[in-house]
């Protein structure tokens, strides 16, 4: 079940997707952490931010609108508080960053490459919820790029650049963040959106729009990772709406080397494991020994 | 190995139902039969709900607990919900047998404070659900000193018909008084007009007040207490996705000394809180 992303090697090709597994401990209870591949934890701000005004949360058919806005504790009270119980486990830690300006980026992940147990940054460039930053990198080809040169400037950990479908062609941002020297993408964020309470004539959320999850993105995330498999030659994590293991293996076949598990961890906090036994499962039935012998191997021409 | 596994899933389980009666127009009782592995739940506490084996609602569900009981070797749970939206309106229609996915006890429930022996219940409407069975537990459990258990319970609702529980609250409550918003039993409006109007009657020095209902209800009796210098402990409620303090959505702001704007999880750092913590 081994797979590499960059220098990093995982066990297996799960992992959790930012924002939605906490720090991994809030999991715990539920879920063998030792299990999964990966660790990604809530987005990591140099300072501490409390995140947007409530409500911020929201389901819409098969998924759901947030606007959290990168609530989270700071790049240094993760190191010192969360950090320590995270790195005893047998899963890689990745610490998602984010950074109002690419100054903020290259301080976050220059504090975090001399913190023991961090295996790997992902940048997130394409958060919807914020003012500044997130979002606003990750839609140009060319600051994608610079926050990505910035970053592999101060760090020795492999860079994953996390990339938004808030765009007019995902390729083109892929091809130049790794160009600018990403180790690997994970696509794709949420998707902007909104919902609307009829009778008070008010949007759901009290940041008007959100970010959509879950299983009404994921033939969007399925799509996206398909085409930037196709021009990218690091590799991709896949992400968007993947709620079961065929959803996962789907991401695989077009391409994606690994997963990020999100909304689906909400529903079921088991979701991660269930979905790696499911995978497990699919291979042993056919006799398929590494699951690398599945990942990009989607069929398009041979009759159907 | 396996024990393990049984460990780490003791939380996530399969609920069957038991009972699912209207007790008023859009509010129902149900009562859920759960595995010897539910945990002892406290009152304030709350469970995750899912229609087992349906996509529609994507998100589970809080409700707090209503009461916990004892039968032969089951548990069962009761829930005290409306009809509110599409998800709740699918709840109602379920019967006896049918399975849910459940998660919990989940959330810090009531501190019951032993330094104080009179309990005084404020509930609005649906709001009785947590208060009821923190009312069942003071009168029966070894934990709560007898001395302890003088319980004076408000109850409000818009009509007699939505006094929903008041049956089975009067056997427990030392005095029960009820109000409604058209004055159809007891007092004529607010329950916490109706609960000022007997603090005479409250020695506020040894009591404890316990809160549950509408935002500003529960808004109101915050402002109330302040001048009796009484604890409070309220029971709040926000949209939920996780339940277990991961997603951030269920987000309350905090009251601080200064500027500072931090957020409470109802789910992890609540839904219990003491009142003086919430900027209301």
């Amino acid at each position: 079940m081994t797979v590499r992303i960059g220098s990093l090697e995982l066990k297996n090709p799960v992992m959790t997707a930012s924002g939605t597994f906490g720090y991994g401990e809030e999991f715990a209870p539920y879920v063998d952490l030792n299990r999964l591949g990966a660790v990604v934890v809530k987005g990591l701000s140099l300072e501490p931010r409390a995140g947007n005004e409530p409500p911020r949360i929201m389901e819409t058919a098969a998924g759901m609108l947030n606007a959290v806005g990168l609530e989270n504790i700071g790049v240094r009270a993760f190191v010192t508080e969360k950090l320590p119980y995270l790195r005893q486990h047998d899963a890689a830690v990745i610490a998602n960053i984010f950074g109002e300006t690419i100054d903020e980026y290259s301080r976050i992940a220059e504090i975090l490459n001399g913190a023991p147990g961090v295996d790997a940054l992902e940048v997130n460039i394409s958060c919807p919820n914020v003012k500044k930053g997130g979002i606003a990198f990750g839609a140009d080809p060319r600051d994608a790029a610079e926050v990505t040169k910035r970053v592999k400037d101060v760090t020795d950990l492999p860079v994953i650049v996390k990339l938004t479908p808030n765009v007019t062609d995902i390729r083109a941002i892929a091809e130049s963040v790794e160009q600018a020297g990403a180790d690997a993408l994970s696509l794709i964020n949420t998707i902007r959106g909104m919902s609307v309470d009829i009778d008070k004539r008010i949007p759901h959320l009290k940041n008007i729009t959100g970010g959509l999850s879950g299983p009404a993105i994921k033939p969007i995330a399925l799509r996206m990772v398909w085409e930037v498999a196709g021009v990218a030659s690091v590799p991709i994590i896949g992400v968007g709406g993947i709620n079961t293991a065929s959803d996962a293996i789907e991401f695989l076949i077009v391409g994606a080397t690994a997963v990020q598990i999100g909304t689906a961890n909400f529903v079921n906090p088991r979701a991660t494991e269930e979905i790696l036994e499911g995978i497990e499962r699919y291979l042993r039935t056919r006799h398929i020994y590494d699951v690398n012998d599945v990942i990009g191997t989607l069929n398009v021409r041979e009759e159907m | 190995m396996c024990d393990s596994v049984t460990e780490l899933n003791r939380m996530v389980m399969t609920g069957v139902i038991h009972s699912n009666d209207a007790a008023a127009e859009d509010f129902f009782v149900m009562s859920v039969a759960v595995s010897d592995a539910f945990q002892a739940a406290m009152p304030g506490q709350f469970v995750m709900v899912r229609i087992k084996g349906r996509d529609f609602p994507f998100l589970p569900r809080p409700f707090s607990i209503f009461s916990v009981a004892h039968e032969g070797g089951t548990t069962i749970i009761e829930i005290f919900y409306q009809v509110v939206g599409k998800g709740t309106k699918l709840l109602s229609r379920l019967g006896r047998g049918d399975e849910l996915t459940i998660l919990g006890p989940l959330g810090k429930g009531f501190d019951i404070r032993q330094d104080r022996h009179t309990i005084v219940l404020i509930a609005g409407g649906v709001g009785i659900a947590p208060l009821n069975f923190l009312a069942e537990y003071c009168k029966g459990s070894d934990d709560v000193p007898e001395k302890q258990t003088r319980i004076i319970c408000f109850m409000g609702a818009r009509t007699a018909d939505y006094l929903i529980g008041r049956e089975r609250l009067d056997k427990i409550c030392d005095t029960l008084l009820v109000s409604t918003d058209d004055g159809s039993e007891g007092y004529c409006g607010t329950v916490t007009d109706c609960f000022e109007n007997h603090i005479g009657s409250v020695n506020v020095e040894d009591s404890t007040l316990y809160c549950c209902g509408p935002y500003l209800m529960m808004q109101s009796v915050a402002r109330k207490v302040r001048k009796y210098s009484m604890p409070c402990q309220v029971s709040m409620e926000a949209r939920m996705a996780c339940g277990i303090g991961a997603c951030l959505g269920c987000s309350v702001k905090m009251k601080t000394d200064d500027e500072t704007v931090r957020y409470l999880r109802v789910c992890k750092d609540g839904p219990v809180f003491d009142v003086a913590m919430i900027d209301w």
